[in-house]
């Protein structure tokens, strides 16, 4: 019985292809073949170099991904279909709004979260005419190509392109949420601007936009400012370990022209330490021992937060680095400030005495300077949890708050009225589950145990207790990866296909073309076909299954 | 307090960084750097060509390590030390024995306690030679794998900060392993081959090749081609003989013996596509009532037909490798599988056996066809402990399913192998990977950290007579979740921690030997094997620093 279902399901042309899955869809089940001629024309006067170079990536792809089908027998149980398959001759790319000049993909995906138009509307038919996208922007058109990539599989020989779901039909296909993210820690082990490079292609193709760049910590300063650039002189782990200013510009470029926006953070007043080794008078307790008396991991040391010239410096190095990228957001952290570390820190305490301020009054102008650099550059500030959850302090009714400790913190700073970003260790946290890295300690565990698989981050509800009041300030979500256990090594398979979960839950939402709720056992499929297809493009995703249940995931269930 | 220290030790020579740290070495303070002329002498009559390559590898990696100290400065504060200091001029290698040489391959597959790993390595700090001996080609292969972790780069120099050294060294434990799991996803050849290399550098000697298993099986035998040819993942994913050959010597040439293991009676679903009738409960559903995993079958154990074409396609593999090991497997087997199977229930009452003294019979004709071709059997832990089956003395069990089972298994009187689960499985700790299951998690987990597995005691429980029964230990990958993309980070460096376990011997201490370790992570990455990064680089910098208690 249990084998024959799974034969019906094979017949039914359920769409595998795609990730995430368009809000929209009707597909048919013809095969249809990509013409050895295969065009894509842009019907767009005056169109932008970006949007020329995802056509020629694109062209690109279909000829180079050469992905068979996840199928027992692979695409050789094609063949006989391909025989009688239709050609298409051509995709035509065209905007829906005639309003010059057009605006380069960069420019659209820098835009404020809100006024982004990311929606395209893709048709494929069946019968051998051309395919169309259009969209209001190019960047919609650049989600569409995206899409048009993931239908396309090879046959054995690499000598014939085809899908299996012809016609398709695809109206406007618009994500449910604006912020699709994933954060990658720059500081704590470094990463070369290739493997960042390689992360934004990734991110690119399963819809995400934006790069939360946790650039600097504790542990180093990898970021050259040219107005400070004893801070990655003295801070970096090398001369060679640095993202000079040059870097940060290909960066947010190479992101953007691929959708992303870069929402850069620089962490404060903790995850600071690395700043004491140019500026020491500006942080209190450096490598204070026990450092677990004064942070969370070593090593301890946290700006002066109530030390004029170090409120000072902090706003401008904030303003120096917000100043060098396009986007509208930035970041100043404020995770994990350490009490004890203030508490002991006789300069801390001095200046507290001498200016009258409670330490939660100096905090909220501390954070206040900062901000108001941002503001001062039309930027929004991000900030952690604890910003509004554990200090009372004055935040502009725009600030963007991220929940990471726990996904039950998140009605509890919807409650306070701002806009937040999903970031729960308990969900997205990809760095949990691999032990201990503290030394000394081989009873010890993950702080964040047990690992966080795809299809758990897939469960996530990003309107979990949150009233239909307040859904709208539900911005999106990310999956992070913080890493002390983490570099280029292993950058690709610990990031991917996971990080894919969140880009799903956050542009398809709650549920799938036909009305059915999102779906690990139907999601699943299409998660292997995407590993599958990142490592034909050279990411070194890892495998989910043994690959006897990726051709066959309906019989690795837990109750297959 | 702390921030002097530690700038203190930052100053102070780079530690002694060995991995396996030797079980007896003395070493000084003194600067030495390799001559620009230096060269290794190979003192050897009619010197075996694996010795002569593997004493070029060694230059090889003395000229393309060049690995910084991992000191905060990189040892730039060392560098008028270096400059100054003396230079080495070469390394003599020869044999304290006289007589046939044999190659390092013909040493690194002899029978488990007949090898001689055991060298001694003198590099005098005032400019003479250096002098490696040992009583064998796969001693001075050791001692030129510890040779080579002696050094750093600075500005050109390859130098060493703790001359003058003197080692005396052998294994704590004959049987120091890696398990690769080939068959729940394939990897391709190179891969093997980047992990034996890997592997040798920390001194382990045995590649335990779980080749194949009920979701695929890839490995080409000659006469049986049928299996490969149906049950590979593909044409491509498969390891043909010569493929096999290429890795038995290229691991034989780096002192590993190859220990293959055809899983048997269970975990051979996937024999079913060539021959469906010697396999009981094919792809039964739900899995859950006929395997540990999907999808289910098991061999007809009863059924006299398949127990012959088991035994002779055993035959046939084992013709493929020349270890004196050979693992028939025999963990999990599954009971409602046999008991639903009308040919095994029609078989066994026709024998008129129970299910155990059909697995007896069973075992009995594999392993006496494997004996025929002078190889001893290995078998997982339930062989001797839930379905205890007549085996061979000298049969090597494997303890896998708790490190709580050892006692068990000595009991037996049986030699064993180290390879529990809790302690030493590079799998556990990734999540469930089995569908529709978000709220599952490793079955196994947590984690097995690096540190965890250092503590392991390999005679813990056990008497003094039991404790002879140790041959050593080994870590483990099921490859359900790894494949290519995965291997080296999943692997390296935690495999190493085993491996100084069983060379060095237990006891040791995670907080010194962390710096070791974070520096075998750095060589690894300098000889191309993407080792997992420990901690930020910060931690690696600063012995200490980052302990619980820093």
């Amino acid at each position: 019985m249990r084998y024959l279902a799974f034969l019906a399901v094979g017949i039914i042309p359920a769409v595998s292809a795609l990730w995430p899955m368009p809000r929209t869809l009707t597909n048919g089940s013809d095969f249809l073949i990509l013409s050895p001629s295969f065009a894509i024309n842009v019907d767009i006067t005056k169109p932008p170099g970006d949007l020329l170079a995802a056509v020629a990536q694109t062209k690109t792809y279909l000829e180079t991904d050469k992905l068979e089908r996840l199928i027992p027998g692979r695409s050789a149980s094609d063949a006989p279909s391909l025989k009688k398959a239709g050609v298409l001759p051509s995709l035509t790319l065209s905007l829906q709004s005639k309003s010059s000049p057009v605006l380069s993909i960069a420019s659209e995906a820098v835009k404020d979260l809100h006024s982004r138009s990311e929606g395209y509307t893709l048709s494929i038919p069946a019968d051998g005419s051309p395919a169309h996208l259009s969209a209001n922007s190019t960047l919609g058109l650049f989600r569409g190509l995206t899409t048009f990539t993931q239908f396309w599989y090879s046959d054995a020989e690499g000598k014939t392109t085809y899908t299996n779901v012809a016609p398709v039909n695809i109206a406007n296909d618009v994500p449910a949420y604006p912020y699709r993210g994933l954060m990658l820690d720059t500081a704590r082990n470094f990463f070369p601007v290739a493997d960042i490079k390689r992360t934004l292609d990734a991110m690119s193709w399963v819809k995400i936009n934006t790069f939360h760049w946790h650039i600097t910590d504790a542990q180093s300063f990898p970021l050259s400012l040219p107005d400070f650039p004893e801070l990655a002189a003295q801070g970096a782990y090398s001369s060679n370990q640095i993202y000079s200013a040059a870097d940060v510009q290909d960066v947010a470029t190479y992101a953007a022209e691929r959708g992303i926006d870069i929402l850069m953070e620089i962490d404060t007043p903790g995850h600071t330490t690395a700043i004491s080794l140019s500026h020491p008078s500006f942080v209190a307790c450096p490598y204070a021992a026990p450092w677990s008396s004064f942070a969370n991991e070593p090593p301890a040391g946290q700006l002066r937060l109530a030390t004029p010239a170090a409120v000072n410096f902090t706003k401008e190095v904030i303003g120096a680095a917000a100043k060098a990228l396009p986007g509208k957001y930035f970041s100043t952290g404020g995770d994990e400030v350490n009490m004890k570390c203030y508490d002991d820190d006789a300069q801390t305490q001095a200046d507290l005495k001498a200016s009258g301020q409670t330490f939660e009054q100096a905090l909220s102008a501390f954070v206040g300077a900062t901000h108001s650099a941002l503001a001062a550059l039309g930027k929004s500030a991000v900030v952690w949890e604890e910003m509004v959850l554990d200090f009372n302090i004055t935040l502009a009714p725009d600030t963007v708050v991220m929940v990471w400790i726990s996904s039950a913190n998140a009605a509890l700073v919807a409650a306070k009225g701002f806009s937040f970003v999903h970031a729960p260790s308990d969900y997205f946290y990809l760095d949990c589950g691999a032990g201990e890295w503290i030394g000394d300690d081989p009873t010890g565990n993950s702080w964040c145990d047990p690992f966080k698989t795809w299809q758990h981050a897939y469960t996530f509800n990003p309107l979990a207790n949150i009233t239909s009041e307040q859904a709208h300030l539900v911005l999106g979500g990310q999956q992070l990866l913080w890493t002390e256990q983490s570099d280029a090594n292993n950058l690709d398979s610990i990031v991917w296909p996971r990080a894919a979960a969140s880009a799903e839950i956050f542009w398809t939402g709650a549920t799938l073309p036909d009305g059915s709720p999102l779906s690990g056992t139907e999601a699943i499929h299409r998660l292997h076909d995407l590993r599958y297809r990142m490592v034909q493009r050279g990411v070194k995703a890892i495998q989910l299954q043994p690959q006897w249940c990726a051709l066959r995931p309906d019989l690795c269930n837990i109750n297959s | 307090m702390k921030l002097s220290v530690l700038t203190l030790s930052a100053l102070l020579p780079s530690a002694f960084a060995l991995w396996p740290l030797p079980t007896s070495y003395t070493n000084g303070t003194t600067p030495l750097r390799l001559s620009p002329f230096f060269d290794i002498k190979l003192n050897v009559h009619n010197a075996p060509a694996d010795l002569v390559a593997a004493v070029a590898r060694a230059k090889g990696f003395l000229k393309t390590d060049k690995l910084q100290a991992l000191v905060v400065d990189r040892g730039a504060s060392s560098a008028q030390a270096i400059s100054k200091a003396k230079t080495l001029p070469s390394l003599t290698i020869s044999l304290n024995t006289n007589g046939a040489v044999k190659s390092i391959s013909e040493e690194a597959i002899a029978p488990i306690d007949s090898r001689v790993e055991s060298y001694t390595l003198t590099v005098p700090a005032d400019g003479s030679g250096a002098v490696l001996k040992a009583n064998s080609t796969l001693g001075l292969y050791r001692g030129l794998t510890t040779f080579g972790q002696l050094w750093y780069e600075w500005d050109g120099s390859t130098y060493s900060l703790s001359a003058p050294i003197q080692i005396s060294d052998s294994p704590a434990y004959p049987y120091r392993g890696f398990m690769m799991d080939t068959a729940r996803n394939y990897y391709p050849v190179e891969d093997i081959l980047r992990t034996l290399d890997a592997m040798s550098w920390v001194k382990l000697n045995t590649l335990h090749w779980h080749i194949v298993d009920s979701q695929s099986f890839p490995l080409v035998i000659p006469g049986y081609t049928v299996l490969s040819e149906k049950g590979a993942y593909n044409a491509a994913s498969v390891y043909t003989s010569a493929d096999v050959k290429k890795v038995v010597a290229y691991a034989a040439a780096r002192g590993i013996d190859v220990l293959p293991e055809i899983d048997t009676p269970g975990h051979t679903a996937v024999i079913s596509k060539a021959f469906p009738e010697y396999i009981a409960c094919n792809e039964a559903t739900p899995w859950a009532s006929f395997a540990n995993e999907p999808p289910a079958g098991q061999l007809r154990l009863a059924d006299e037909k398949t127990s012959q074409f088991t035994a002779a396609m055993l035959k046939a593999v084992a013709t493929m490798f020349p270890s004196t090991l050979f693992s028939t497997g025999g963990d999990e087997i599954n009971q409602n599988c046999y008991t639903q199977d009308t040919e095994t229930q029609a078989s066994l009452a026709a024998s008129n056996k129970t299910f155990l003294q059909a697995l007896d019979t069973f075992t009995r004709v594999n392993h006496a066809a494997l004996r025929t071709e002078g190889k001893t059997a290995v078998v997982w832990e339930e062989m001797v402990l839930d379905n205890p089956v007549t085996l061979a003395n000298d049969t090597l069990v494997l303890v896998w399913v708790s490190s709580a089972n050892v006692a068990a298994v000595a009991a037996t009187g049986h030699r064993l192998v180290h390879a529990a689960s809790d302690y030493f499985y590079l799998d556990c700790g990734h999540g469930a990977w089995v569908g529709d299951f978000p709220t599952g998690n490793s079955w196994c987990d947590p984690f097995k950290s690096w540190q965890h597995a250092y503590t392991f005691d390999p005679v813990a429980n056990l008497t003094t007579t039991e404790a002879d029964l140790v041959l050593g230990g080994q870590s483990l990958l099921w490859a359900e979740q790894s494949s290519r993309e995965s291997l080296d980070a999943t692997i390296w460096p935690r495999a190493a921690s085993t491996a100084e376990l069983f060379w060095s011997g237990p006891g040791g201490d995670v907080q010194k030997a962390l710096p070791r370790l974070h520096e075998a992570v750095y060589r690894f990455r300098t000889r191309g094997v993407a080792a997992n990064a420990l901690q930020p680089e910060w931690c690696a910098l600063r012995p200490g620093a980052c302990d619980l208690t820093a």
